[in-house]
């Protein structure tokens, strides 16, 4: 009970957070010079056009008054029509948000899937083979850019080898399937097309490892220092002399305690990746947030970016909630 | 390790061989921007006219001779039209027996009620209609238009995409009375030879061939546009044999197409132009001479050769070779230090300092601006250069806020109104078209006067007076006319470009070997 009395506290402290991030993203972004009523109707047009487009999207109001309208709109869960295609804007996030998140968590997967194995082998067999191997990985990935990384992925395994396909998150052919949650990997498990998701799976390889090698590099080098401080303390010591299983030794006790510095990680890394996601989605013609946020801010689509804005820092409200809850059931020590 | 063994099974089970070529008769068009709305009476976007086009039959349509696009309209759905001796008045004999999709007829009042819907949205594409004073549907296909002005390339614009016509039983469709606006964003309701029924966003469109369309049936059943961001994606899917036309692949990826034999590679003269804004209101850029001292100064060739690789021509005056009232014997620039310095003097505008500034719209502009920088300094003049976001650099042309800006510039109809009346009619200053803010009230005047004539002979010779004007006016720095590359499978044929068609295409008439 204390637990939930703890989430709904933290919810109810993220709506002030949330209401100052809706008004600094309203001035940010009516702050930049540039005219969205003329990126309307076309540089040609007439300023007549472009006068009527002003009125039609209230963009002649003065900016209070814009923003007052706004936040009445978002309170009935409203977040406006997109300027640049004449949408409301939650049908774009509905659009674009799950192609992201399915990204995302795919590399957080791969992220913990590798990184927690490297980790740990690096500190168990510390400057020792398998150790240099880790680290030189760990090097290469946070110092590669991601741009080339993903264009040599491609041509490598697209281009020369033929192994995994080019970009997007099907092929050209393909369909999507039926729209249930918008991650394919589940839609696709929902119609019971096996051929499909092995598509969407080799599709999502390159961009997903793409994506995490920088995290997963930093994670590596979390579980590695965070293992070796755990084994040296005296408790493993005790184990140890007590005659328990080198195996057991590392992956019952000291893997548990190692975990908390690689959950805070993880938690960050997953909000960085949400937001970082742009470069890996131009380079694998993602159709994700990524480019539908960048499109928006060459357009001053002000309500497209506003809801890309919300719906990111809601996102990672919610994510610091579960690390911070994620801790207590990994560590009752910690008090709330 | 249990979760190695699951990763591995993972990996093995999606290691399954690239996508396979698609069929014969499915076109792929790998695209650098995905669309906005599919409505024709509000996009002026290139990109999305690109799928709307194919959808939609118009009045008009532009000739192909010999495989080549040309700039002369002929009919389409209008079988024949006449004009009155004042150019007032159009009358159109429309074709019969071409229906929508559910039937309708395409008769004189769909066309009435298309344009009027276009005109009273009064987005982008209204423009091009705007010269329309009022219609009349005199018989079921036959429809009186009558003009407000006599208008010199009205029905060049009626080959434009605003000028699609519409099943007038899309007015069902309207919610709020929005003109079906909604509907039309994601749906297309035409009779050209393709419908689209499948727009996933961000990742591809789907246009399926009609059979029965009236001109004939189209050869490809399908053209999927698949949109790809990244140049190196397009020229890699090309190359794999998964898209069969890949569109804007940066020049310096080129050469290495050529080298592919299954690819191949061809070049287009277009109508796009590239030029440099010279604010003339500015006082250090008021005076002529000074103007025409920058014009000395750049080194044309130099950018033609090494910054586009060959792919474009001198510009030769505003209007661009392949436009009727293209002048081969207008003054042109060229580089000449000397003179420049000497004008400079003249002028008594020594050690200048300008600031050009540029977005990052088009990947050669950078380069540009550094040759620019680096010309400049030779005849004494300093130049900051100031790259900064597209819509930003929008706001200060329409306002007037700059001294030099890079821009790029392509017509909407085949007709040199596009360029002199745009660029040069003082009424047009700022983003719509002036850009320089020139006035001169001899080329306002023969300007307008060639607007409002329907004789060519008479037109041709306004705009060439008015053209020696300019080119001593030195209003802009006129830089090249683009080639338009085209990569496409050796085995695609029929392709045909039209620079008046910038990213549009006859699919109608392409079929893959």
């Amino acid at each position: 009970m204390r637990i939930l009395a703890y989430i709904i506290k933290r919810a109810l402290a993220a709506i002030p957070v949330l209401i100052g991030v809706s008004i600094l993203t309203f001035l940010i972004s009516h702050a930049i010079p540039g005219d969205p009523a003329r990126i309307i109707v076309g540089p040609k047009a007439s300023k007549e056009a472009v006068e009527a487009i002003r009125k039609e999207h209230g963009l002649d109001r003065p900016l209070p008054v814009q923003y007052v309208r706004y936040m009445k709109g978002l309170a009935q869960g409203d977040l406006g029509q997109s300027i640049r295609n004449h949408r409301p804007v939650t049908k774009d996030l509905a659009d674009f948000f799950p192609a992201t998140l399915e990204l995302t968590l795919a590399s957080l997967v791969l992220c913990l899937a590798v990184g927690i194995p490297l980790g740990i082998l690096a500190a168990v067999r510390r400057n020792r083979l398998a150790d240099h191997v880790a680290r030189v990985f760990s090097v290469i990935g946070v110092s590669t850019p991601v741009f080339w990384l993903g264009l040599m992925l491609l041509l490598l395994f697209y281009r020369n080898l033929g192994w995994l396909p080019g970009s997007g998150r099907l092929d050209i052919t393909s369909s999507p399937p039926a729209a249930v949650t918008g991650l394919y990997v589940i839609d696709a498990i929902l119609a019971r097309d096996w051929a499909l998701l092995k598509e969407v799976l080799s599709h999502l390889i390159l961009p997903a490892f793409c994506l995490s090698y920088v995290y997963l590099a930093v994670i590596t080098r979390i579980v590695r220092s965070s293992m070796i401080a755990v084994l040296g303390q005296d408790y493993i010591t005790t184990a140890r002399a007590n005659g328990l299983s080198a195996a057991r030794v590392v992956f019952k006790h000291a893997f548990k305690n190692s975990l908390i510095p690689t959950v805070t990680i993880a938690g960050l890394s997953l909000g960085e990746l949400l937001g970082g996601a742009i470069l890996t989605e131009t380079i694998f013609a993602w159709p994700g947030m990524g480019k539908y946020v960048v499109d928006s801010i060459n357009s001053l689509d002000f309500p497209a970016i506003m809801g890309f804005t919300l719906l990111a820092s809601t996102a990672y409200v919610v994510i610091n909630l579960g690390v911070d809850v994620l801790y207590a059931f990994l560590n009752p020590r910690i008090r709330y | 390790m249990r979760i190695w063994t699951l990763c591995l099974l993972l990996l093995i089970t999606a290691l399954a061989p690239a996508a396979m070529a698609a069929d014969k008769d499915t076109l792929v068009v790998g695209v650098s921007s995905d669309i906005h709305t599919l409505d024709p009476g509000v996009s002026s976007d290139n990109y999305d006219w690109r799928q709307i086009y194919p959808c939609y039959d118009r009045l008009v349509k532009y000739k192909v001779k010999d495989g080549v696009g040309l700039t002369e309209v002929e009919p389409m759905a209008a079988e024949s039209w006449t004009v009155s001796a004042d150019g007032l008045k159009w009358t159109f004999r429309i074709r019969k027996g071409i229906t929508f999709d559910d039937g309708s007829p395409l008769n004189a009042e769909a066309v009435r009620y298309s344009f009027d819907r276009t005109i009273a949205i009064g987005k982008g594409p209204a423009d091009n209609l705007t010269a329309i004073a009022s219609m009349a549907v005199v018989d079921d296909y036959t429809l009186e238009i009558t003009l407000k002005n006599p208008y010199g390339p009205f029905l060049q614009t009626l080959a434009t995409d605003g000028a699609s016509i519409l099943n007038p039983k899309v007015a069902d469709r309207a919610v709020n009375d929005d003109k079906a606006q909604a509907f039309l964003a994601e749906n297309v309701d035409g009779s050209g030879p393709f419908k689209i029924v499948e727009w996933t966003r961000g990742q591809r469109c789907v246009l399926e061939a009609k059979p029965n369309y009236w001109g004939g049936a189209p050869k490809l059943k399908k053209v999927i546009i698949r949109f790809m961001t990244e140049s190196a994606d397009r020229r890699m899917a090309l190359e794999q044999g998964d898209v069969d036309i890949a569109e804007n692949i940066l020049i310096d990826q080129i050469p290495a197409l050529e080298k592919n034999k299954d690819v191949a590679v061809k070049r287009f003269p277009s109508q796009m132009v590239e030029y440099v804004y010279v604010n003339c209101q500015n006082e250090k850029l008021k005076d002529p001479a000074v103007r025409q001292a920058l014009s000395y100064a750049v080194d044309y060739q130099g950018i033609i050769d090494h910054v586009l690789q060959g792919n474009g021509v001198q510009m030769r005056g505003p209007i661009p070779d392949g436009m009727w009232g293209h002048r081969k014997d207008v003054f042109q620039y060229t580089k000449d230090t000397a003179k420049a310095k000497e004008l400079l003097k003249a002028a008594g505008a020594e050690n200048l300092e300008l600031t050009l500034i540029y977005s990052e719209r088009r990947a050669t502009w950078e380069q540009i601006a550094l040759v620019m920088q680096a010309n400049l300094a030779e005849i004494g003049v300093k130049l900051n250069l100031e790259l900064m976001a597209n819509p930003t650099l929008r706001d200060k042309i329409d306002k007037g806020d700059f001294e030099l800006c890079l821009g790029a510039w392509s017509p909407d109809f085949a007709d040199p109104y596009m360029f002199m009346n745009f660029w040069f009619d003082s009424a047009k200053a700022g983003l719509p078209g002036n850009r320089s803010f020139y006035k001169n009230e001899k080329v306002d005047e023969l300007v307008r006067k060639a607007e409002v004539s329907s004789v060519v002979e008479e037109r041709k010779k306004l705009y060439g007076e008015a053209q020696d004007i300019i080119m001593q006016d030195a209003p802009y720095i006129f830089l090249y006319q683009i080639q338009t590359i085209v990569p496409l499978r050796a085995n695609v044929q029929g392709y045909v470009f039209n620079p008046m068609l910038e990213s549009m295409y006859n699919f109608e008439a392409i079929s893959k070997k």
